[in-house]
């Protein structure tokens, strides 16, 4: 069933009919998948539908419009920047239609403050450039900079520079926000005038309904402006090298260098990255999946794999690295003085440098999301958490163990790794992140299992998570954390969106999954109420399970 | 029953003797009096709690207060109700040096915490002479901006213990996670691997609707919050400034290189006033000091602090050599011997109550915004011209900016000193503060904290803002009970 002929030939009168589609070639364009983050997975089997139309607006006037007729006509709709983030940023009832931002690109610079003010369809890659040319840098998260920077920031935002620059949500400052029932809301100094540089209230800060440390995945409005904060950097642009895809950024390593420490223990390790943190230097710090390595020397999926088998447990045991860079952000003395610090802490805890080339890969400009799923087409971060650097080394260890005892395969064997952990705002926090690889052409039930068994190993080991709202079932984490934090996000949704018009069934979209996938059935051994809080009419929609 | 004595019910203390109410009524605000009706002293979150519940379902007001002295008539009860003082809740749960942060309860003063750090080797970073028998918890909710700018970080809550308008006791951030308790530490047996130093989620930035809401919101019941090493060696650097815009562009300059630690600039009356031993001093201080006064501290941290201080004073020599030639950065400001290390001790402590701003005659008001550096002097000449329509001496006047952000952004603060017994410079300065207040957010100044009789204006001017703010109101406090009568609520 389409929308109806009255309510799209409305929605058509907003952008022109060559802003809005329901060809269904186009549609296809916006399927799930084929591959990627947690592709073919159950929950983009069985959760995701493909669009019924697609409408890109223009400017925010626009998206207000759209989003007043959707409400009137009762049209689902979920807001879509690129789509990064697999299929919870995809359609998931029938007859929704998807509200494509890329054309909201407007993007200027205030170099003096340090801020970009940008529309959803900015991606980070020229967002990053603009910001060496103007002497800062921002983080790029894990999605690449291919992704939408407002998407990114909304959900995600984090990466090894976090050890100086620190979490996401603070980069967030001025901020206009249609919410689900069409009203506008602008946020910090967007509030009360045109002027986005600052973040802040007035009073109470509303930007708490903007995400809750991994985002909502648009259930609660469509952001349609954010200025974005950056940090300085030093004052030279790296220069880009290299033919693609093999390209890089040429460090010159008076004011920026990376150096890799091969270090004797695990403890060794831990204790580095603390003393790091203590000392204050640094722009990044971490130890990363031990198979990043392999992808960054593949030249191809075949080669990637002839590296890694050749690996086992015994050879990742007794293999730590801490990986730093260093930044002059004042001067080449700067780094003078840190690179002597950083050789007084790796005396202590026995590193010794390896050749570290004179060069970035990823960080700072590109993130590496193409080359993530390389080795087997899909994968997911099935926990990416920031806490305590204390929490960060155990919960690594603890998913390791747990996916190596009964998850693999039909899991990609990594023969122990604990995965990616590192300090954050100068030892302020630790970061983990746990990812896993299957081969789509299995049976993935066990993916699925995986990744809600992980949930509540967090529950039962008291371990906070990121995947809570809507990445795992509410009825499962919301009394765990908070306690009951589900009641207070399923009132703020209802508060909004009455009739949750705006991407529905989220947040209770895994919820539902779980209900509707056999093969998790047994799973539920938490209270799930007979009837979800959502109004009756999206049950008419959704798939039957 | 009565009220107090249901309440005597409920927590360890309560009160209704109007000698006991008469403590909250005024403040040092011109806000006009107002009086509660009962005063608890909880000891615990469940205490706090039942109060709440209590009030809940009699749909009674509740205000929470934590600190000793209050200043901009925001704990003023404006409907009656209770008062729930939270200063015997006053202990420093943990300190936690590996992972760098301090959890602690709403009654803990900046004293207490200096001194309980400074045993340690830690510190945490203040505002500008913050009072020392002021919450620690009130002022970081309250976003009192910090001196220390060279952290990217900018902000230093991590988790808290909420209690919402209906009683129920919820904690956000990482400490959200089952089985964390307010005794969570290692010595004592319930230790969990989530240490409560993330502050966003679950599922929504929680934090983020309590800070700036003056109680409105929720009644925080414990804090964890960032503390840093105490430095090794500090140096104070001043230059003194009679152009204002050269300074910004100075450190527009320097900042984002991440050179020092606090950095302030003060214009000469609050300088003066700072500085003075005696009332009587202060004329002959404002007379020798220059307009304006920068004030600059490298800090070497754990490691190598000799080295890091050197790299740092090179910088700012070669800077000031080749760009900044009128800059004079001294480590004494001639005519002053003594004052480095007099200012740097102000610096990184706590004020003895009461202010140093009742020195010259006893009251002050304050007017504080956020800004872009590059305008604050045109700040500075909108309240001249206020002033010059009213009869109050624009020499009386306080000015302190203090860059935030690597100078991204400044908070600009203006002082009137006055006599509280005279009523008509009192209206004066209420005027002043009102008309130089609206010409400044014509010209872009943001009031992210909004007291006195700015609130109005500026609630007004954020319709949708305002607007969406009651709608949250409405679910976290759904019979506004918490503080009402307070910002717009």
């Amino acid at each position: 069933m389409a929308i109806s002929r009255q309510a799209y030939k409305a929605l058509e009168s907003v952008t022109g009919s060559k802003y809005i589609s329901e060809d269904p070639v186009i549609m296809q364009g916006y399927k799930s998948g084929p591959g990627g983050y947690e592709a073919g997975l159950g929950y983009e089997r069985v959760m995701t539908v493909l669009p019924a139309a697609v409408i890109l607006p223009k400017d925010t006037e626009e998206v207000q419009k759209i989003v007043k007729i959707c409400n009137r006509y009762h049209i689902p709709y979920v807001p879509y920047a690129t789509g990064f983030y697999g299929p919870k940023t995809h359609c998931h009832v029938d007859d929704e239609l998807i509200i494509d931002m890329k054309r909201m690109q407007q993007f200027s610079w205030d170099e003096k403050h340090m801020y970009a003010d940008i529309g959803p369809g900015v991606i980070y890659s020229s967002l990053q450039q603009e910001a060496f040319n103007k002497g800062c840098y921002g983080v790029i998260g894990g999605g690449g900079a291919q992704c939408s920077a407002i998407a990114n920031l909304l959900g995600d935002g984090w990466s090894p520079l976090s050890l100086k620059i620190g979490l996401p949500h603070r980069r967030i400052l001025g901020t206009e926000l249609v919410l689900p029932d069409g009203e506008i809301v602008r946020m910090g100094s967007l509030a009360g005038s045109d002027d986005p540089f600052w973040g802040e209230g007035p009073g109470p800060d509303l930007r708490c309904i903007l995400r809750g440390f991994t985002g909502l995945r648009g259930c609660l409005g469509i952001v349609t402006r954010m200025a974005v904060k950056y940090l300085p950097f030093i004052q030279e642009s790296p220069k880009p090298q290299g033919i693609a895809p093999n390209t890089s950024l040429a460090l010159d390593e008076k004011r920026i260098r990376w150096i890799n420490y091969q270090v004797p223990t695990k403890d060794d390790q831990v204790k580095a990255m603390y003393e790091i943190g203590a000392a204050e230097i640094g722009g990044a710090c971490t130890k990363v999946p031990v198979f990043w390595r392999a992808i960054a020397k593949a030249e191809d999926k075949e080669e990637f794999w002839d590296i890694w088998l050749k690996e086992s447990e015994e050879s990742l045991k007794n293999f730590h690295l801490v990986r730093v860079m260093l930044i002059g952000y004042a001067s080449e003395e700067q780094m003078d003085y840190e690179l002597a610090v950083l050789d007084d802490i790796m005396q202590e805890c026995h590193g010794k440098p390896r050749r570290t080339k004179a060069s970035d890969e990823s960080w700072l400009k590109n993130a590496d999301s193409a080359g993530m799923w390389l080795m087997t087409g899909s994968y997911v971060s099935v926990e990416f958490v920031i806490e305590s650097l204390n929490q960060s080394v155990q919960h690594g260890e603890s998913f390791a163990a747990l996916k190596a005892s009964e998850y693999t395969p039909p899991l990609f064997p990594d023969f122990g790794d604990p995965g990616w952990f590192q300090n954050f705002e100068s030892g302020h926090q630790g970061y983990s992140e746990f990812l896993i690889y299957w081969d789509q052409d299995e049976d993935t039930s066990g993916v699925d299992r995986f990744f809600l068994q992980t949930s509540k190993m967090n529950i039962e080991n008291n371990y906070y998570s990121s995947h809570l709202g809507p990445h795992q079932p509410l009825y499962l984490t919301g009394p765990q954390y908070g306690p009951n934090y589900h009641l207070w996000l399923l009132k703020v949704k209802n508060e909004f969106d009455p009739d949750w018009i705006c991407h529905p069934p989220v947040p209770l979209a895994h919820d539902i999954f779980v209900q509707r996938a056999e093969w998790m059935h047994d799973m539920i051994d938490w209270e799930v109420p007979e009837k979800f809080p959502m109004p009756s009419w999206t049950a008419t929609l959704t798939k039957e399970a | 029953m009565s009220m107090i004595n249901e309440l005597e019910k409920l927590v360890a203390k309560a009160s209704d003797k109007a000698a006991d109410l008469e403590v909250y009524a005024k403040d040092m605000s011109m806000m006009p009096a107002g009086y509660a009706d009962a005063v608890v002293w909880p000891e615990s979150t469940e205490e706090v709690s039942a109060v709440v519940k209590y009030a809940y379902e009699n749909n009674i007001p509740v205000v929470p207060v934590s600190s000793q002295t209050h200043m901009y008539g925001s704990t003023i009860p404006k409907q009656g109700g209770i008062v729930i003082d939270m200063k015997n809740m006053n202990k420093i749960l943990e300190i936690d040096l590996k992972h760098k942060f301090v959890r602690f309860q709403p009654g803990v003063t900046w004293n207490q915490m200096y001194e309980e750090l400074d045993k340690v080797g830690a510190r945490i970073m203040m505002p500008f002479t913050p009072l020392g028998n002021r919450s620690v918890l009130s002022d970081t909710l309250d976003r009192c901006v910090i001196t220390n700018t060279v952290y990217d970080y900018g902000e230093v809550t991590q988790s808290l213990e909420i209690v919402w308008g209906d009683g129920s006791v919820f904690r956000s951030g990482s400490g959200s996670v089952h089985g964390f308790a307010a005794d969570n530490t290692p010595t004592h047996g319930l230790y969990t691997p989530s240490r409560g130093v993330d502050p966003s989620g679950p599922g929504l930035d929680f934090y983020r609707i309590v800070q700036g809401a003056q109680g409105t919101m929720g009644i925080i019941t414990w804090m964890s919050a960032k503390l840093e090493l105490k430095s090794q060696i500090d140096k104070i650097y001043f230059a003194p400034i009679e152009d204002l815009d050269y300074a910004n562009e100075f450190l527009y300059k320097i900042m984002p290189r991440r050179i020092g630690q606090e950095i302030v600039l003060l214009n000469k009356v609050d300088l003066a006033t700072v500085i003075a031993d005696t009332v009587e001093d202060i004329p002959e201080l404002c007379a020798k000091l220059p307009e304006w006064t920068l004030a600059i501290v490298l800090s070497g941290v754990k490691r190598r602090p000799e080295e890091k201080i050197a790299y740092e004073e090179h910088y700012l020599t070669d800077v000031i050599n080749t760009t900044f030639k009128d800059i004079s950065l001294k480590p004494a400001l001639p005519g002053f011997p003594g004052l480095g290390r007099k200012l740097l001790n102000i610096l990184k402590t706590p004020w003895n109550a009461p202010s140093w701003k009742t020195k010259p005659y006893g009251a002050y008001e304050d007017m504080f915004f956020i800004a872009r550096p590059e305008k604050a002097s045109e700040y500075v000449e909108i309240l001249s011209k206020v002033v010059a329509k009213h009869t109050y001496p624009h020499t009386m006047i306080g000015a302190y900016i203090q860059p935030i952000e690597h100078n991204r952004a400044c908070q600009i603060e203006f002082t009137f000193f006055y006599d509280p017994a005279n009523e008509a410079e009192k209206e004066e300065i209420a005027a002043i503060v009102y008309e130089a207040g609206v010409e400044m957010m014509n010209n872009g100044a943001q009031f992210t904290r909004p007291y006195g009789n700015l609130v109005p204006v500026i609630y007004d001017r954020a319709g949708g803002y305002t607007a969406t703010l009651k709608r949250v109101k409405g679910i976290f406090d759904e019979k506004n009970i918490l503080n009402p009568g307070t910002l717009c609520f």
